[in-house]
């Protein structure tokens, strides 16, 4: 029996399986109640707002602003790190020789550009090896008027053919372009990162043994229009200026053999100075970028319906800026909206959790209304009343252009920032 | 002796597993057999029936011990008896063009039931009361932020109310048979509406809570026999408010039926038996879109008793339904064996139901699946 009635078992095990979902033919044979959006612009929950300066200073940015615009000039500049003066010809010696150096060869990464700037040219100079932080634009112009020690026009470089023969790229590990005198410019394969090669002669970059080698270089930029780029800093880890040291010494072995050798340098301190410097912070607006970097934090008073009955869908913060950001097209930068994890003011702890960012990119030029999508972020003050209910604005990246946004701050009424909500209500469980 | 040993053990086993398949099952799936009709109501009443009774039509199941409509019957249960119903339905749905096609397999029915003392019998069990698992997705359009935004919305409900009975019966002559039962109406149903935007700006909203059912109720019957071959049936039964919480919160109450029913069985000859009901509940009071329902059923069980074949045919009206009172008609057939020396009986049964209501029709197949056993 068991036998001949196993199929009722195995095709009713078959059969558990369950589609109960149609489409919906309402209000005939649909439920009761019904999911209901709603949506709101709360124009006075942004309180208490304020911007603070110095969170990151000029040297500490991962980009270094050149720019030569009818609004603003910026000036990149960096003191390299010092050099041997003597080095032992064998492992083991304990008696040194000294090192003559023949010549030296500079790299800069550009980072970012104006694709459509025309005659983009970097031109070096000498500066004195007491730039450092204090220094500003005042400061360093007389160096900076001076002949350069070395110029290269970038836009030629990238007209030229590539140079791709098994020799060169077993050399520079890839094609290059290059000019007469020199220069070298590679396009890094990883991204539009121009990367261009001076080689200097003792007179462009002296080997001074007094100074045990440091050396301080500034870069101007000209353009036809648009001279506006970003080199990249010593904090980039990958695009920062280095300098490579060609050098000779004598081995004063029996036969007194001569030796060449180079050897890498990093800038001890990279910065740039830039005129007109950014306007002080005040109470009506909230600011944004600039260099040292200032940071906006903004508090939300949630309104308590929000917590209980309803589900954020999507949640705005609206700011309006004071006026266009002054600069190249492409000095294009984004704002980081990131939620603190204990209100401390200025000082507060920002959190951690990427899922709850929210970014938008400012154009320059535009005085468009900003908006920032902060769904994440206030859904998860709405689940969870303990978090703080505040956030920062910070550029990105940060202290590495002149570039700074300015909003209205809660004390202009008539353009404050607001959080538009569109949320829905709780649905009517247990109704028939 | 010897013979009938293995047999009781492997009515035993086959017992085991007959109590064991709901308990194991998937929560949520004691229910019978959904329909569209019931989402606007209370939800789609059971069929308080084995699977020998809805292979019958129905017609039976006032006089069928394992089928939970009628607390006098149990007065025939000789021995602890238990008996199981599964089915799965294959349900198609045309709503002016809009169709659908669903299934689910539910175990709507559960009854043990043995002597207590003398001529007392007691049992018990679950049926489904009301059946609340249904899932709809509309799609719309709405505005927001000045901008037309597509979206789906999704509702889902799995879960049921049910009806655990717990009943006596006695016999107080050789052709009357009463019983009473306490009928407590408990369950739940797990429901999700979740909306979802084209627009990846907005995210999902998904909201899901569990609304918990209470009520209660009582019934009384009786089973008369009028001579050796006829048999009559009456039964009544009144259910109390069905009350909805929501973590603890009462969200709806809702009035529940006073149904009452007869029927009466035939037994033509040693090989063929028939029998006819019919059912009246007062569902009107439950809702807006609830509605008194009349039904009948007329079947019969052909053949030896340890083989027997049934054929059967039902109709009435729907409890829930918008507009006119939604109409359902249903041919069922199916066989019945004996095994283990009559210890056990495996039923089997396929039901063809169509329902009709103002802008939907349903049909459903229904294959059925019923074990009693005697241990």
């Amino acid at each position: 029996m068991t036998r001949r009635w196993a199929w009722l078992f195995l095709l009713g095990a078959a059969a558990c399986t369950e589609q109960a979902t149609s489409p919906g033919v309402c209000p005939n044979f649909c439920p009761g109640g019904s999911i209901q959006v709603h949506d709101t612009i709360f124009t006075a929950i942004i309180e208490r707002d304020s911007s603070f300066r110095g969170y990151a200073a000029r040297s500490q940015g991962e980009g270094l602003a050149a720019a030569d615009l009818p609004v603003v000039q910026s000036r990149p500049f960096f003191v390299l790190s010092t050099m041997i003066t003597r080095l032992a010809p064998k492992s083991g010696d304990t008696t040194t020789v000294p090192i003559s150096v023949d010549s030296a060869r500079l790299r800069l990464s550009i980072v970012r550009r104006a694709k459509e700037a025309t005659n983009l040219t970097l031109r070096l100079y000498l500066l004195p090896l007491t730039a450092d932080s204090t220094s500003d634009f005042a400061s360093l112009d007389p160096f900076f008027s001076a002949a350069a020690v070395d110029s290269v026009n970038v836009s030629d470089l990238l007209a030229r053919p590539a140079i791709g023969d098994t020799a060169t790229v077993r050399i520079w590990g890839d094609s290059i372009r290059t000019d007469s005198a020199g220069h070298i410019l590679q396009i890094a394969r990883s991204d539009s990162t121009l990367v261009v090669y001076f080689s200097l002669d003792t007179t462009q970059a002296p080997f001074s043994v007094p100074d045990s080698g440091r050396v301080a270089f500034g870069v101007r930029v000209t353009a036809d229009s648009l001279a506006s780029i970003r080199l990249g800093a010593n904090e980039s880890v990958t695009n920062g200026p280095v300098m490579r040291w060609f050098y000779h010494y004598t081995d004063r072995d029996s036969a007194m053999t001569v030796k060449a050798d180079s050897a890498l340098r990093a800038p001890r301190f990279d910065s740039f100075v830039f005129d007109p410097p950014n306007p002080p912070l005040d109470d009506t607006t909230l600011v944004v970028g600039g260099a040292p970097s200032a940071r906006s934090l903004l508090r939300v008073a949630m309104p308590a319906f929000l917590h209980d009955s309803f589900d954020v869908v999507r949640a705005t913060v609206i700011l309006v800026p004071v006026a266009a950001v002054q600069a190249a097209p492409s000095d294009s930068f984004t704002i980081l909206v990131r939620p603190v994890l204990t209100d401390l003011g200025a000082k507060s702890p920002l959190s951690p959790a990427t899922e709850a960012f929210g970014r938008v990119v400012v154009h320059p030029g535009s005085s468009d209304t900003l908006r920032f999508e902060l769904t994440d972020m206030v859904r998860s003050w709405a689940i969870d009343t303990t978090f703080a209910t505040a956030f920062f604005l910070g550029q990105i990246p940060e202290a590495a252009s002149f570039t700074e946004i300015r909003f209205y701050s809660s004390r202009v009424s008539a353009f404050r920032p607001a959080l538009h909500v569109t949320y829905v209500k709780r649905f009517p469980f247990g109704e028939p | 002796m010897t013979a009938g040993r293995p047999g009781g053990r492997t009515a035993a086993v086959v017992m085991g597993l007959a109590l064991l398949a709901p308990a194991v099952g998937p929560s949520g799936r004691l229910a019978a057999q959904d329909s569209q009709f019931g989402i606007r109501g209370l939800g789609t009443p059971g069929k308080w029936e084995s699977v020998r009774s809805r292979s019958a039509g129905g017609a039976f199941a006032p006089f069928d011990a394992f089928s939970p409509l009628l607390d006098a019957s149990l007065a025939d249960v000789r021995r602890m008896s238990a008996s199981v119903t599964s089915g799965t339905s294959w349900r198609t749905l045309d709503a002016g063009g809009a169709g659908a096609s669903l299934r689910g397999t539910r175990f709507p029915a559960l009854v043990i039931g043995g002597p207590l003392a003398g001529r007392v019998v007691i049992g018990g069990g679950f049926t489904t009361y009301l059946d609340r698992t249904f899932g709809i997705i509309t799609h719309d359009t709405v505005d927001l932020r000045g901008t037309p935004q597509p979206i789906t919305d999704e509702v889902s409900s799995d879960g049921a109310v049910t009806d655990l009975r717990l009943a006596a019966a006695v016999r107080l002559r050789p052709w009357l048979a009463v019983g009473a039962g306490f009928h407590l109406l408990t369950g739940s149903s797990r429901i999700i509406a979740t909306r979802r935007f084209a627009d990846t700006a907005y995210r999902t909203s998904s909201a899901r809570d569990e609304v918990a059912y209470e009520g209660s109720g009582g019934s009384v019957s009786a089973l008369l026999d009028l001579t050796r071959d006829l048999r009559i049936a009456g039964w009544l039964r009144s259910d109390t408010k069905l009350r909805a919480d929501v973590n603890g919160r009462t969200a709806a109450e809702s009035d529940l039926p006073l149904s009452y029913g007869a029927g009466a069985m035939w037994r033509v000859g040693g090989r063929a038996v028939v029998a006819g009901s019919v059912a009246w509940h007062s569902w009107a009071g439950a809702g807006p879109n609830a509605h008194d329902t009349f039904n009948w059923s007329f079947g019969t069980e052909l053949g030896p008793v340890g083989s027997p074949l049934r054929l059967g045919i039902r109709g009435g009206q729907l409890a829930f339904g918008v507009g006119q009172t939604p109409t359902e008609v249903g041919y069922s057939a199916g066989l019945g064996r004996q095994f283990s020396g009559g210890r056990g009986r495996l039923d089997i049964g396929v039901e063809r139901l169509q329902r009709k209501g103002t802008g939907l029709t349903e049909r459903v197949w229904t294959f059925l699946l019923g074990l009693t056993v005697r241990p």
